[in-house]
């Protein structure tokens, strides 16, 4: 009997002593990877990018043959956040996953993710290095949340053999709205057979940038930035008027050809001489050059257009890593060290040279000059060159809430209504009053 | 005292279906028992926590007026992909069940359609009408003298166009069925009708129609699931709900509000809701089927 005891007491020392040890380990912060390491990555990239990031991610395990890195494709954004969200549920989320830009609040309040800032102490990203406007983004009072992975804005194409045709100068794409109109004016009366002179696909993402041009806020709390969540939308004020009587008067008129949500439609009527100017994201430069080429047209990009006056830029969209919680710790520092190779100059050359998506190093993107990358590539220095133009401040850095999907639908909802005949001010007015009482039920949560 | 079935192994009938009552358990019992409980809290967007809300989630669906349109949506989409698809699906059953040299040709030409994926029937439909680079606009701007059809910006053509992809969809089931039912029906009524002078109408509408009652009874119910739940994806390609909501019916709208708004408690709450008048309807439907239909020759 007594012997048993003192096994006992002896166990429960040796138990004591072995956790005290873990938490002792963790408040010095070091942590080393001892053993073989395992983790998930769930990305959302489909395509010729599904080999990209594989290629990427073996790069990654040959330089460290101690972690093993499952990655897969887990389809859209949504599909990827709804299959994460179930994972967590079950309790085997995957250690990294990708996301897109909108669902940065919710994920920062979401309870499942470790933002990369806490973890940075075992193995510090030197962040001075990434472009300002791609690391504001991600960044919230001064914490940094996810790692930016793949980053893009919009651009201006416009085809450069039928502005000759039209008369017009190749080298000069519109810049203001007014001209805009101007020139697609000049489009219209010319001997082209366009359905329309300009298009873009149905998106809330151009609405949302045109404010960032304006250097005007989408939602209140310094853009959902400040140390509050966001409860009431802006985007009914002037700015949005201004924004979408432009947009909705140039389809009354004709001159702008809505061809519904989706990537497909507006790159197609671009590429078969539908259109001769059309607004998509940067990291189409690729594939858009590629259509013209075939046809034997020429193709140019110049900045999104800005109301005339505005001094605002561009915002960063695309997407980023986020590592989740619930982790050993051994696991948490792999996956750290994962988005952090990912976005060194190496793997984002390679990634901004197949996909067209920004590298987020100045690093990086110094390399690619001097390898004479932008000589041959002119069309994406206008990308670079526009996002570096941008002012740093936290309406130009994009709004943050927590409904985001869902206001986006009410804002597309909203520009589809004005086709209808709906005035601007009150569709946009109802979009606004929808969103309020999304982010009032969202916030709710988190008081 | 009723009478053994398996003597001496009492437990052998409840083994073997076992499996079955596993498979239904698992996937519908639990599932839905899961949905009824979820439509009472609301919770965080990613799960972590939630509160118990009552019929919270039920009123703010009734008023919730994008929700009241998504209703009327509905509504007249199942009524077209109903009726229109059934009464086009009898036609041309019709026309497939003569004796005619190829017929078999004909005939899988005609189902086809049933084995395309949601998704591939979508793509065709969104590339037919695509503003810019569809043939769809360009031949009615050619018809019309210049008249710019845009789905994506009218919603009234949305709607349309969304219900004849639908109904196009399910022609090749419906059909199926009908020459089915067409084929069952005894030669010898439709030889003594002729002789006693019926005409092809009344010999449609006397004869070959009450006779395929069944068949028409079980196709109502079929489609009617069909317009409610099984066109998401026609939807999530072509149109995604708009322009405007314009196309967004129940289950797409079930979708944007599980799915892309994380809303668990409001999307079981619609689930629920679905569910019910999907399950009135049914019960409506087999009522009058049972006392009308002709089942017996």
């Amino acid at each position: 009997m007594k012997k048993s005891a003192l096994v006992f007491l002896v166990l429960f020392l040796a138990a004591a002593f072995v956790f005290a040890g873990g938490t002792q380990e963790k408040k010095t912060g070091k942590v080393k990877i001892t053993g073989p390491v395992t983790i998930k990555f769930w990305h959302a990239m489909g395509g010729s990018r599904i080999d990209l990031i594989q290629g990427i991610v073996n790069d990654f395990m040959q330089a460290n043959p101690n972690i093993k890195v499952k990655v897969q494709y887990t389809g859209t954004y949504n599909d990827t956040l709804n299959k994460v969200k179930a994972a967590s549920k079950a309790g085997n989320a995957p250690q990294i996953f990708q996301s897109y830009d909108i669902a940065t609040l919710g994920l920062a309040h979401s309870g499942i993710i470790t933002p990369i800032g806490d973890l940075t102490k075992w193995d510090p990203i030197k962040w001075d290095d990434f472009f300002t406007p791609v690391r504001n983004y991600y960044t919230i009072s001064g914490k940094h949340y996810s790692l930016p992975f793949n980053s893009s804005t919009p651009l201006l194409y416009y085809n450069k053999t039928f502005f000759k045709q039209a008369g017009l100068d190749p080298t000069k794409p519109p810049a203001t709205f007014n001209s805009v109109i101007e020139l697609s004016r000049k489009l219209k009366a010319s001997s082209l057979k366009l359905k329309a002179p300009i298009t873009w696909n149905l998106h809330s993402w151009y609405f949302e940038q045109f404010h960032c041009l304006m250097n005007a806020p989408f939602v209140n709390e310094n853009n959902g930035r400040g140390g509050k969540l966001p409860n009431k939308a802006l985007f009914n004020l002037e700015p949005g008027q201004k924004i979408l009587s432009w947009w909705s008067g140039m389809e009354k008129d004709g001159l702008f050809l809505d061809v519904g949500p989706g990537w497909a439609n507006h790159r197609a009527a671009f590429g078969s001489g539908d259109v001769a100017m059309v607004m998509s994201s940067t990291s189409d430069v690729n594939q858009l050059t590629g259509l013209l080429n075939k046809k034997g047209w020429e193709m140019g990009t110049g900045y999104m257009p800005k109301p005339e006056g505005a001094t605002g830029g561009v915002a960063i969209g695309g997407g980023s890593l986020w590592i989740t919680n619930n982790h050993p710790d051994q696991e948490l520092l792999a996956a750290l060290k994962l988005v952090k190779f990912i976005s060194s100059d190496g793997p984002q050359m390679k990634w901004h040279k197949g996909t067209g998506y920004f590298p987020v190093r100045k690093t990086a993107m110094n390399k690619l000059k001097a390898e004479g990358w932008f000589k041959e590539h002119p069309n994406f220095l206008t990308a670079f060159n526009q996002l570096l133009a941008s002012p740093s401040n936290n309406n130009t850095a994009g709004a943050l809430m927590g409904p985001f999907p869902e206001a986006r639908k009410f804002i597309q909802d909203a520009i589809q209504k004005t086709y209808a005949g709906t005035p601007v001010k009150q569709a946009l007015d109802e979009a606004a009053a929808k969103t309020d009482k999304a982010m009032k039920e969202w916030n709710e949560f988190y008081k | 005292m009723q009478e053994e079935r398996f003597p001496g192994h009492k437990l052998l009938p409840y083994l073997l279906i076992l499996p079955s009552a596993l498979v239904i358990i698992i996937f519908l019992v639990i599932p839905f028992a899961q949905t009824i409980f979820e439509s009472f809290f609301q919770a965080t967007p990613f799960g972590t926590h939630k509160v118990f809300v009552g019929i919270a989630n039920y009123i703010q669906l009734f008023e919730d007026m994008d929700y009241l349109h998504s209703v009327i949506i509905t509504l007249i989409f199942s009524a077209f992909v109903i009726f229109v698809g059934l009464t086009i699906s009898i036609l041309i059953a019709m026309l497939a069940n003569q004796k005619i040299k190829g017929i078999g040709f004909y005939q899988i030409a005609l189902i086809w359609t049933y084995a395309l994926s949601p998704a591939v029937a979508g793509t065709i439909w969104a590339m037919m009408f695509a503003p810019a680079t569809g043939i769809m606009p360009y031949i009615i701007s050619k018809l019309t003298n210049g008249y710019a059809l845009n789905w994506m910006t009218n919603s009234s053509a949305a709607l349309f166009i969304v219900s004849a992809a639908a109904t196009w969809k399910m022609l090749g089931y419906n059909i199926v069925f009908f020459i089915a039912g067409l084929q069952n029906i005894p030669q010898e009524l439709l030889e003594s009708a002729s002789v006693d002078g019926a005409g092809p109408w009344s010999s449609f509408f006397r004869i070959k129609f009450p006779m395929l009652s069944p068949t028409v009874t079980f196709l109502l119910f079929v489609n009617m699931l069909y317009a409610f739940f099984q066109v998401f994806g026609l939807i999530d390609i072509m149109t995604k709900g708009g322009p405007g909501n314009g196309t967004q019916i129940l289950v797409y709208k079930l979708y944007q509000d599980g799915f892309v708004n994380l809303k668990t408690g409001f999307a079981s709450a619609q689930s629920l809701v679905i569910f019910v008048a999907i399950a009135i309807l049914a019960l409506f439907q087999l009522r009058i089927a049972t006392k009308r239909a002709v089942y017996e020759r």
